[in-house]
């Protein structure tokens, strides 16, 4: 028998009992189908990831964080420890080591390194457009992060100079729908030091920002040098010198790509942790990842349960076909040949399965992301929920095809196995 | 003499084993010529159908030789024995076996499809074998809607496409009225007479096995008389020692030097122990 008969006749007879042939299959197509959506979902989401990444473009940028010391981090694990004046003050509210001026100027002679801010949090009281008009401000973005910024107009602030941009959800304080109708605008920022006072500080609005899912770019961003002025107010006021301490910092790294693996080392060996964008984006690739791989362990039980549906119709079909399997074997068709047709209808079953269901997979991720990113998430630039992975659907369509010929193998033997005589006895 | 096209050396079927033991066939010898019409006729339970199944390569014999055209099969693989199946033997059944989901034309061809042929030479042959038979009309009808003769006519039809050399019909008008088995003997024989093609038929119906140039009658496992048109031998005559006479010996000489008694049963039964003689079917002789 022909590869093209076997394959034609266990079609045809896949389509003799269709009512028994649909319900096998829907249990498939439902596999297939929350197989192709966990699994876009989880592209679609890293898709975002990536172009976020591929979004800061040429960041030769680090993070730089305390050294992780696990058991520095777990209040009450440790005895008492001994005074030490100065480290006592670099630890912040949470029990979180910080970054002393010591550190920063520790990274600064790392090799390689050009600049190092230290990243602060301002607290501005509001925002005064040119109208007069006040806004509370009490969320400023990090200037570290501009590279990130994803703009509807203008450019990013320029480092050394006072100017900042302001998100696209804060036109309407302006009075306008017209990003372009911002720029230039001189806006007045007020700000309370150590003794409430209210000072303010002027700037210029250089662009107009689209708010990411990571947050960037969703409140008004200084530059450096309008952060470090608002900062400078933010904690004056008082006659005493205070130590400072920060969570972060950010380094400027000269060709970070050829040198990441040298700063990371020097800056390990002073105790300190650098991450790049890559990597702390790497994070929550790795959580995207995981949660794909539960929602596709849900899938592959749905799978496994389908599998046995197949098993149970081939069973059946076998046992009802009895008698021709007999005569085909009486009429010379060997006993592979038999296995070959009763496997293949279980092929046939899993690729009716498979591409239905992932076609219907493909279909609903589709549509519910267009209507998501166009609905309620419309707010989030580039987001994409899902994502068609050609691999992946190969992968989906093969693994289905493989469960169905594994779990036909059985019924398909048992077939091969009959002897012509009794079979054509059985009645 | 040409070799016989089938032939049979102390042929034994034992089902069973113990207390349950039955022996289907205790030890037979024969041989079929090409061309020749052949009915196996006996009572139920003779064990006729199981001579028939061994000839036909359906089953394995529990002891003996059956060869084709001199050339013992139990020397051949399984998937030659299926493709000499196809090739050479066609098979028309008392009750048809006609896959009731598909067309004539569509169960006509299922040996060719089984061989691999193309699938325009399939419909090529299975139409011009339909016609043959009258049956052309009815190549796209369902097999259910048939009538009993029409389907055994489709059945023969499926029979023939090959091109067989023999033709195996068990019970050929086991199922039809008189008037509609009388057309299908006359189609059976008429496939003889025209083209030669060797018939073994197993069959009650004493009619039907008149038609046929030799009878052989079972009774209890054993040929009790092979009749070929002369004078009826006796049923005390030894078993197989008729056919003997025709047939060659199968095998290499050789492999008759140490008769093997394969069940330790042979002499008691057969009143001639020439059944027991020259055995080389011993399983592991087969292998």
């Amino acid at each position: 028998m022909r590869p093209a008969d076997i394959a034609g006749t266990a079609l045809g007879n896949t389509m003799r009992s269709k009512t028994r042939t649909f319900l096998t299959v829907i249990a498939i197509v439902i596999g297939a189908f929350t197989l192709t959506l966990t699994s876009g979902l989880g592209a679609g989401i890293n898709k975002y990831v990536d172009s976020m990444v591929s979004g800061f473009g040429e960041v030769n940028q680090v993070f730089v964080m305390p050294g992780v010391d696990a058991s520095a981090q777990m209040p009450g694990s440790t005895g008492p420890q001994e005074y030490e004046p100065g480290k006592a003050q670099a630890t912040g509210e949470f029990g979180m080591s910080m970054l002393t001026e010591d550190d920063i100027a520790t990274i600064g002679q790392v090799e390689h390194v050009t600049n190092v801010d230290p990243i602060v949090f301002v607290a501005a009281e509001y925002l005064q457009t040119a109208e007069g008009e006040q806004f509370t401000l009490d969320s400023l973005g990090l200037p570290a992060e501009t590279s990130g910024l994803e703009l509807a107009a203008g450019e990013a602030p320029d480092r050394e100079a006072m100017e900042l941009t302001v998100p696209e959800s804060w036109l309407e304080a302006f009075g306008t729908e017209d990003p372009e109708a911002v720029l230039g605008q001189t806006v007045t920022i007020g700000i309370r030091d150590l003794t409430q006072e209210v000072h303010t500080v002027d700037a210029e609005i250089v662009g107009v920002s689209q708010a990411a899912i990571s947050g960037v770019g969703g409140s008004p961003m200084p530059s450096n040098a309008l952060n470090e002025e608002l900062y400078a107010l933010q904690t004056s006021g008082l006659e005493v010198d205070q130590p400072q301490a920060y969570v972060q910092a950010v380094a400027d790294v000269e060709d970070l790509a050829a040198h990441e693996q040298d700063v990371k080392a020097a800056l390990s060996e002073e105790g300190l942790m650098a991450m790049t964008v890559e990597d702390q984006l790497g994070v929550v690739t790795g959580i995207i990842d995981t949660v794909t791989w539960v929602l596709n362990g849900f899938a592959l039980i749905a799978l496994l349960a389908a599998s046995f549906g197949i098993v149970n119709t081939l069973l059946m079909s076998v046992q009802e076909r009895t008698r021709e399997i007999g005569l085909m074997k009486a009429l010379g068709m060997s006993g592979g040949k038999v296995f070959g047709l009763f496997s293949m209808e279980a092929v046939m079953l899993g690729i009716m399965g498979s591409v239905i269901g992932v076609g219907l997979g493909i279909v609903v991720g589709l549509v519910g992301n267009a209507a998501l990113v166009n609905g309620p998430l419309s707010g989030v630039a580039g987001l994409s929920l899902f994502a068609v992975d050609p691999v992946s659907i190969g992968l989906i369509v093969l693994l289905i095809l493989a469960i169905a010929f594994l779990a036909g193998t059985m019924p398909a033997a048992r077939a091969a196995k009959k002897d012509p005589i009794e079979a054509l006895r059985y009645e | 003499m040409s070799a016989p096209v089938l032939e049979t050396e102390n042929l034994v079927k034992v089902y069973g084993r113990g207390e349950s033991r039955f022996d289907a066939l205790k030890g037979l010898t024969f041989g079929i010529q090409q061309g020749e019409s052949v009915a196996i006729v006996g009572k139920s339970g003779s064990g006729k159908s199981t001579l028939m199944h061994l000839l036909a390569l359906l089953d394995e014999p529990t002891a003996g030789v059956v060869a084709m055209n001199g050339r013992p099969v139990s020397q051949l693989k399984p998937a030659q024995v299926s493709e000499l199946r196809n090739d050479t033997f066609g098979f028309v059944f008392q009750q048809f076996f006609l896959n009731a989901n598909q067309t004539v034309l569509e169960n006509v061809i299922l040996p060719l499809k089984i061989a691999g042929v193309g699938k325009a030479e399939r419909k090529r042959r299975g139409m011009e074998v339909l016609e043959q038979l009258d049956m052309a009309d009815k190549a796209g009808n369902r097999a259910t809607d048939l009538s009993g003769g029409q389907k055994q006519r489709a059945c023969i039809a499926r029979a023939l496409v090959n091109g067989p050399s023999v033709l195996f019909a068990d019970e050929p008008t086991g199922n039809l009225d008189t008037a509609t088995g009388e057309v299908v003997e006359d189609i059976l024989f008429g496939l003889h007479r025209d083209r030669g093609i060797t018939l073994v038929i197993v069959t009650h119906d004493d009619d039907l096995a008149a038609r046929c140039q030799r009878r052989l009658l079972m009774q209890d496992g054993m040929i009790i008389a092979d009749d070929s048109g002369e004078a009826v031998r006796s049923a005390g005559a030894g078993v197989g020692q008729p056919s003997r006479q025709g047939s060659r010996r199968v095998g290499g000489p050789g492999r008759h030097a140490a008769p093997v008694v394969v069940d330790g049963r042979g002499p008691d039964t057969g009143q001639g122990n020439d059944g027991n003689q020259g055995n080389d079917g011993n399983p592991e002789g087969q292998a």
